[in-house]
């Protein structure tokens, strides 16, 4: 049975890191059989996660002598390894498509297939040590796939920015470990609520900072837009169903933690619901599509932290899984376009939804579901969570119905844009070579992920909820009622009409009112600034210490020595070096008389063994 | 405990049926059929490993009132089995399609054979014809080639070993005279009380034949000729396994047969040990021809080997050392021939640019020579570090200096030949003999696992 936890990420994994040693030894032979190897491994992996989520299967072992460590699949981890397995099968289908040959196929589907197990491993971690190595490689992976176009500095810089952003944040992982180690002397991860006082405390801080770092809440948000210079499929397993995934994972998961807390719990809502606001802001004045995709993912895990801290646990699974189906779609249909069209700028992107009839539909459902439209996925889950919101307070309610809002009208700005019918200033091809043509692999995962994405409405009524609840054995949540139901729906189809009208009627909000918005409210220049520049002049002036008086010292020390050397040199060293020289010389003459005995003949050899040996008799009998 | 049941020399029976059979059968095979009998050979040698192994388990034993199953034996039997199963790999690229091939086979196992009786015998008539049997089809062996260098390296092999073979019964006629008897049991207590100049006597004439099977000094002359003039495998197996059975003979001579109170032993071998180190050192500097290099290397390891053998008895450390430095020597002065075996040439110069002409030979001969030399982690570092600690802890300083001083200086000769296999410049370049490449190479790992997992086979010895 155990076998089963293990097989579930070691399949991926070790799928993955063939490929990657495959590519390593045998070179770019590889890329042909990458992506049917890839596809396979997921839809292998897709079938253990079934069986995962059915049989329920635990493995403990002992880590560093003895604590206690494992993987196990229980509720939460059942619906987070069929999410995570279902959509990276979609997505590596749909990379199959659309990677041309003569990319690195293999590295890509390699490091894919990695990043995909170490999902499984964080979600079906039970302590903190296995989740942390899986969160580590996952980050790691993550750096390799934005940075994956290697040869373009910038490509590669947004790289760093991710990677550094999220370690920042995973040094709370760390520090949460370490003091849950020393709080409750296990790292289980059900046992850190039941730590006592102030290293609740600090667990629970540990724990907040990584998980927001990953997720790209605030502070951190920006390093989500960098991401974008990733391949799109890489964004859309990114956004969806791993990485930001991981951190909403991480606090729905502690839920317990945060609540015992108190403190936690509040700082987390609060910060989740003015993500979702800020950011669903953000994504309205963005003119990229990728951009704005990107931006709503960060408003979007700004729901699951807000139902994380306002106790939502169920809500905050169903908005993630629902999420998941939502985003991958969205970025997999955009990523179509980018690669037909050669543009993701939504003015460019006029008519593309009548150009590539499927990838237009779906885009729309997706979007729709994002605009929060009943009976779609995203209206249901969010309100959930915001049902939980409204029973800690309202003003953290009205937050995050504004933010609902928000979400509505940046949905309506990207449908209108694909929809509206090519004009003389439409222009392709502004970023790459389009190949005009959306491939049959390309096309296959998109009506299944929008089917994902509208009948996860399901959630909306009360008997599949509570067997959902059932399933995640979560207590007691808040449900909304059928009115706050028909509200924050109607809203949304309100703020969808207002839209559409004015728009319609080509208003335009002046520049200097979006700038803030669209540059992501300077979250990365705030953060060079107050973060990244102060280190490095720390840094330099530390460098500088090292240089003056540290090498200084050592460069005294160096000359010191080479003077005394060049005394030394004068007087002793000829002398020395005679005696070397001698030694070497020695060394030869005694080697050539070494050899002497050597005659080849074999009466000397008689001759000498006889006298050596009697020499020995001698010896032994003298020194009695 | 004593015993009297065949069943306790399962290796040596398997050995010997091997041969026996594989002589019987050789006869018979045409000649394009005589890998029937190499098979054979080899499955008997692992046979023989892997009951040697499981017997490596059980309690002291003697058997037949003069073979002793100690761990002593244990590990002559496991190293010089697996030592003759490398050689066996080594000799099927040469031999293939000779006139007498399946008797090269027989004779490697009746000597390798011979050698783990030698190390096993606890009783001097027996150490005699295990002497006898571990020498003879050594002769017929190095003459094998048939060719005017060879015809010349095995009679000088044989009249040394005559010659020396002579003293060694003179001494043990004396020792019997002397002890009464010639079972290790009652010896120590019956040599104690003999006159003790005589005994010495009839010790220093026994040495003579066993430092004539572990070649060392004084009794060391017919090394370097028939390392170069016997063929290659030959040489491989000569300098290699016949001397871990003549250790561990010396080991248990000295342990088991030997009065508590003869003084002398340590400081005789300890000059022994010292003369052969830095003679064997100091004739290999200038060698251009890489066979005998090699030949003298192996003389200056059976200097360094004599150093445990001078403690036995006077520390704990002796017997790990010399086991452990066996199995080490034994795999790494193998891999060393195979690379020679597998470029075929004799000459320092033809190994100039071998990284070029295979990455992982030359990675082999790095690993083999700076492993001889005792460069960690390979396991002659361990054998050596394990060698210096006995030297240290028995109270011979100076035999630890010299050691030390010989291991520093011998970094230059094996340098000599390492250096130019990393030059630039490609060489005319010959085919390279593939099965004795894959046995360096299975030599080089070995000497590294063997030395970064010396601490589990420490402790399982």
């Amino acid at each position: 049975m155990s076998a089963l936890a293990w097989l579930l990420p070691a399949v991926p994994i070790a799928t993955g890191v063939l490929l990657l040693t495959g590519r390593f030894t045998l070179g770019r032979r590889t890329d042909k059989a990458a992506p049917a190897i890839a596809v396979t491994a997921a839809f292998v992996a897709l079938g253990l996660a079934i069986a995962a989520a059915v049989a329920r299967p635990v493995v403990t072992f002992p880590l560093f002598g003895r604590l206690p460590a494992g993987l196990a699949v229980d509720g939460l981890s059942a619906a987070l390894v069929l999410t995570v397995t279902s959509v990276s099968l979609a997505i590596l289908v749909f990379s199959a498509g659309e990677f041309s040959p003569d990319e690195s196929r293999t590295r890509f589907f390699g490091l894919m297939l990695v990043f995909t197990g170490a999902m499984l491993v964080t979600v079906t971690a039970t302590d903190l040590v296995v989740l942390l190595m899986g969160w580590e490689v996952m980050g790691a992976m993550s750096y390799a796939l934005i940075g994956f176009w290697w040869r373009d500095p910038r490509r590669v810089g947004s790289g760093d920015v991710s990677f550094i952003t999220t370690r920042a944040g995973d040094l709370g992982l760390y520090f949460a470990a370490g003091a849950a180690l020393a709080g409750t002397g296990s790292l289980d991860l059900g046992g850190l609520a039941a730590a006592d006082g102030h290293w609740r405390n600090l667990i629970a801080a540990g724990v907040v900072l990584a998980a927001l770092g990953k997720s790209a809440q605030l502070p951190f948000s920006f390093w989500l837009s960098r991401a974008m210079d990733g391949p799109s499929p890489v964004s859309a397993l990114l956004h969806s169903a791993t990485m930001v995934a991981a951190g909403a994972y991480l606090l729905l998961r502690l839920e317990p933690l945060l609540a015992a807390t108190g403190w936690a719990a509040t700082l987390v809502a609060w910060l989740g619901a003015l993500t979702a606001l800020l950011l669903g802001a953000v994504a309205l004045a963005q003119r990229d599509v990728k951009q704005l995709l990107a931006a709503s993912t960060c408003a979007q895990i700004g729901f699951m932290v807000l139902g994380a801290g306002a106790g939502s646990v169920a809500g905050g699974i169903a908005q993630l899984v629902a999420h998941a189906a939502v985003k991958s779609l969205l970025f997999l249909g955009a990523g179509a376009w980018l690669t037909a069209l050669g543009t993701k700028d939504l003015t460019e992107l006029h008519g593309a939804a009548r150009r590539y009839r499927l990838v237009g539909v779906t885009f729309g459902v997706g979007m729709l579901a994002l605009a929060g439209v009943p009976p779609l996925s995203l209206w249901a889950t969010k309100d959930h969570v915001l049902s939980a919101a409204l029973e800690v307070s309202p003003a953290l309610y009205a937050v995050g119905l504004a933010a609902a809002l928000l979400s509505a009208g940046y949905a309506a700005r990207a449908i209108i844009a694909v929809t509206r019918p090519v004009d003389a200033a439409t222009r392709v091809d502004t970023e790459q070579t389009g190949t005009r043509h959306v491939s049959l692999l390309e096309r296959v995962p998109l009506p299944a992920l929008a089917a994902g994405s509208a009948v996860l409405g399901i959630f909306a009524l009360t008997p599949v909820y509570k067997a959902w609840k059932d399933l995640l054995g979560t207590g007691p949540e808040p449900s909304p009622g059928p009115a706050e139901m028909a509200v924050s729906g109607a809203l949304a189809l309100l703020v969808l009409a207002a839209a559409w009208t004015l728009m319609r009627h080509g208003r335009r909000v002046g520049a200097a009112w979006t700038a803030p918005a669209l540059r992501w409210f300077y979250l990365e220049r705030l953060a060079e600034l107050l973060v990244a520049r102060p280190v490095f002049a720390l840094a330099k002036a530390l460098a500088r210490f090292d240089d003056r008086v540290i090498d200084g010292g050592v460069r005294a020390t160096a000359a010191t020595g080479q003077s005394a050397a060049a005394l030394a040199g004068r007087g002793v060293e000829i002398r020395v070096d005679g005696l070397v020289n001698a030694v070497g010389r020695g060394a030869r003459r005694l080697a050539d008389l070494a050899r002497r005995p050597q005659t080849g003949q074999v009466h000397t050899y008689y001759a000498q063994a006889t006298v050596l040996f009697a020499v020995l008799i001698i010896i032994v009998l003298l020194v009695r | 405990m004593m015993s009297e049941n065949p069943a306790d020399l399962l290796p040596e029976l398997c050995v010997l049926g091997a041969a026996v059979i594989g002589l019987l059968i050789g006869a018979f095979l045409p000649r394009s059929r005589q890998w029937i009998v190499v098979a054979l050979c080899a499955s008997g040698l692992v046979a023989g490993l892997v009951a040697a192994v499981f017997a490596a388990r059980r309690a002291d034993l003697m058997t037949f009132g003069a073979f002793m199953l100690d761990p002593v034996t244990h590990v002559t039997r496991i190293v010089v089995l697996a030592a003759t199963l490398l050689v066996v790999l080594l000799a099927i690229g040469p031999m293939r399609g000779h006139r007498r091939e399946s008797e090269f086979y027989v004779l490697l196992l009746l000597a390798a054979l011979g050698t783990i009786t030698l190390g096993a015998a606890s009783d001097l008539l027996v150490l005699m014809a295990a002497y006898l049997l571990a020498s003879i089809p050594g002769y017929a062996l190095a003459g094998f080639g048939k060719d005017a260098p060879g015809t010349e390296a095995a009679l000088k092999y044989f009249l040394m070993g005559a010659f020396l073979g002579i003293l060694m019964l003179t001494g043990i006629t004396l020792l019997y005279g002397l002890g009464r008897g010639t079972s290790y049991q009652p010896l120590p207590a019956e040599l104690g009380t003999a006159p003790g100049g005589a005994v010495m006597v009839g010790v220093v004439l026994l040495l003579a034949g066993l430092l004539f099977k572990a070649g060392a000094a004084p009794a060391h002359f017919w090394i370097p000729d028939v390392t170069e003039g016997a063929p290659p495998v030959v040489a491989t197996f000569v300098t290699t396994v016949p001397k871990i059975g003549a250790f561990a003979a010396l080991y248990r001579f000295a342990t088991e047969a030997l009065p508590p109170t003869t003084g002398d032993w340590p400081l005789l071998i300890a000059v022994i040990a010292a003369a052969t180190m830095t003679l064997g050192n100091l004739a290999a500097f200038a060698q251009d021809n890489v066979r005998r290099l090699l030949a003298y290397s192996t003389v200056s390891q059976a200097g360094y080997l004599l150093v445990p053998i001078a403690m036995a008895g006077r520390t704990d450390l002796a017997e790990p050392a010399l086991l452990f430095y066996l199995a080490a020597y034994a795999v790494t002065n193998i891999g060393a021939f195979a690379v020679v075996i597998a470029v075929g040439r004799d000459e320092l110069t033809a190994y100039r640019a071998l990284m070029r002409r295979s990455r992982f030979l030359a990675l082999s001969l790095v690993i083999c020579l700076l492993g001889l030399v005792g460069t960690p982690p390979t396991a002659v570092f361990v054998g050596k570090l394990l060698m210096f600690g006995a030297a240290l802890d028995g109270d011979y300083t100076w035999l630890a200096v010299v050691a030390a001083v010989n291991t520093v200086a011998s970094v230059f000769y094996y340098l000599r030949w390492i250096m130019p296999a990393f030059a630039r410049d490609t060489e005319p370049v010959g085919p390279l003999d593939r099965t004795a490449q894959w046995t360096a190479y299975l030599a080089a790992a070995g000497s590294l696992v063997l030395g970064i997992g010396s601490g589990v086979a420490l402790t399982i010895g």
